[in-house]
């Protein structure tokens, strides 16, 4: 068969799954660039060592151990946790106005998942060695086994299942087609034929499934939060609130990055329709009480640290509101309170803004990133107990490349999904 | 069948946490990080741990997979 003839093969396809665009094209090209760009960087770094980072030894040498790649790795698991607990409650609730965004935020979790495990590998100097002894020698009532085995080994294991279940009754939809992915189709289906009995089952796995991943998402994000607070010599780490608050800040970067997607796949879609107002509002909705909820734990970190903390708590405090870290420290709650007002606003007149929406999800995903910064960088560089002078971090262009590499195929993998699986349920209307 | 199946995976793979997290890690006590409480008693206990989620997990793979009998 010719390539045109090909091509008209997918036109039936819905949701442009098979139909390879210029603009597509484009951006495939461009994120293997940078993708590659990353690879570059991380082989600088694993030829000549970590000297080429800007990280060092905390005290000594007046560093920080844990810079990017940690700030990143707890970035990443938290947009992971998040994700899979929208997809969750979504079909958990029966939340039926939000199931058009459910295999997104599946999607999303499976992905930021692998580049929560990069962003780790990136910060270890032999990350073979660690492969080895993490699973030989980990310590499962270690905060540490809880983060960096069980959120990312266990985690991703499940939202794997999580994923390839729901998806089978659109694999078994899409089989139908005949089109060179139908083997695909077809292993992913399994068998299901969507039958009465085969639905009821599903609903039951479903039901199931999700009432064992939203205690394991809030274990696995708690236990990261633990490693940071349960840290008693190191100041700024060390406090009962750091774990709801890692929770917290979970869900508004989880919601904030799945309402992008969402408009961007809306827009590329031009799926106007199945993607309406409605969803959009209700992930405000979320994002506004949790914005909200994580904002009030800043407030009364800052004021405890500051009015009644030993003094290396009221340090820190004044490091972040008008030291070294103030620029970030007051750029992150700009970053939440804009759009926690901005959403307020739309949700007091209950005029929903698309465009808004978005702008609010980049927002508050910047914050994230900053706030998680904040956490890992400024209590190595400044707070140590042992007479040490201030210490500095400042990352290099490897660490910033690794980054950009690992955003680049984080959205790589989302744009070749979208090409090969329905990103949405397909409705079986219309389908032959 | 694969009721049972699913849930000699389920049970399984929550007692092999049990076992893996109380019997093959490095035991509960003080110091905590003292070397006899960090090394795990059985190579591998947080792999086994580990193995025990992926099991639970799979347990609804299994259930939606195998057809009941009579179902062809």
């Amino acid at each position: 068969m010719t390539a045109r003839g090909e091509a008209s093969r997918f036109e039936t396809l819905p949701y442009g799954v098979g139909r390879l665009t210029g603009g597509w094209a484009l951006l495939v090209v461009a994120l293997l660039a940078l993708v590659g760009w990353g690879a570059y960087a991380y082989s600088c770094q694993f030829v000549e060592g970590k000297v080429v980072t800007g990280m060092r030894n905390i005290g000594t040498m007046g560093g920080a151990t844990w810079g990017l790649y940690i700030a990143f790795n707890v970035y990443f698991a938290g947009v992971a946790c998040a994700g899979i607990t929208v997809a969750a409650l979504i079909r958990l609730l029966n939340l039926n106005a939000l199931r058009a965004v459910a295999r997104m935020a599946e999607l999303l979790t499976v992905i930021t998942l692998i580049l929560g495990a990069f962003s780790v590998l990136a910060d270890l100097g032999q990350p073979l060695r660690a492969l080895i002894n993490l699973p030989l020698y980990a310590r499962p009532q270690s905060p540490f086994f809880g983060t960096f085995t069980l959120a990312i080994a266990g985690f991703l294991f499940d939202s794997l299942v999580y994923l390839y279940l729901a998806g089978r009754r659109d694999a078994y939809l899409m089989a139908r087609y005949d089109t060179p992915l139908r083997p695909l189709y077809r292993a992913w289906a399994a068998g299901y034929r969507d039958t009465p009995a085969e639905r009821e089952r599903h609903r039951k796995t479903t039901f199931w499934l999700a009432i064992a991943i939203i205690p394991l998402f809030i274990t696995a994000h708690s236990t990261l939060g633990l490693v940071f607070g349960l840290q008693v010599g190191r100041p700024g780490w060390y406090s009962a609130l750091q774990t709801p608050a890692f929770v917290v800040l979970a869900g508004v970067s989880g919601v904030g990055l799945l309402l992008v997607i969402a408009a961007i796949l809306r827009g590329y879609l031009r799926e106007e329709q199945r993607l309406g107002t409605g969803v959009f509002r209700w992930l405000g909705a979320f994002l506004l009480v949790l914005t909200l909820a994580y904002l009030y734990f800043v407030v009364v970190k800052v004021l405890t640290g500051f009015y009644a903390g030993h003094h290396h708590e009221q340090q820190l405090t004044q490091l972040l509101l008008w030291g070294a870290y103030a620029p970030v420290f007051w750029g992150s709650v700009l970053l939440l309170a804009l759009p926690a007002g901005l959403l307020l606003l739309q949700a007091i007149t209950g005029r929903w803004n698309i465009p808004a929406l978005v702008a609010c999800g980049v927002m508050v995903n910047l914050a994230a990133i900053g706030k998680r910064y904040l956490i890992v960088v400024p209590s190595q560089t400044h707070m140590s107990l042992l007479p040490y002078g201030p210490g500095f971090y400042a990352p290099t262009w490897v660490e910033y490349s690794i980054i950009v590499g690992l955003f680049a195929l984080g959205a790589l993998l989302y744009a070749l999904f979208v090409k090969v699986f329905p990103i949405m349920d397909v409705p079986e209307e219309g389908v032959r | 069948m694969r009721t049972g199946l699913m849930l000699l995976l389920v049970l399984g793979g929550f007692a092999l946490q049990g076992v893996s997290y109380f019997f093959l890690a490095a035991p509960w006590g003080f110091p905590p990080s003292g070397v006899e409480h960090s090394n795990p008693r059985v190579p591998f206990a947080a792999a086994f741990f580990i193995l025990g989620v992926g099991l639970v997990f799979l347990g609804a793979v299994v259930y939606e997979l195998l057809p009941e009998r009579g179902e062809g």
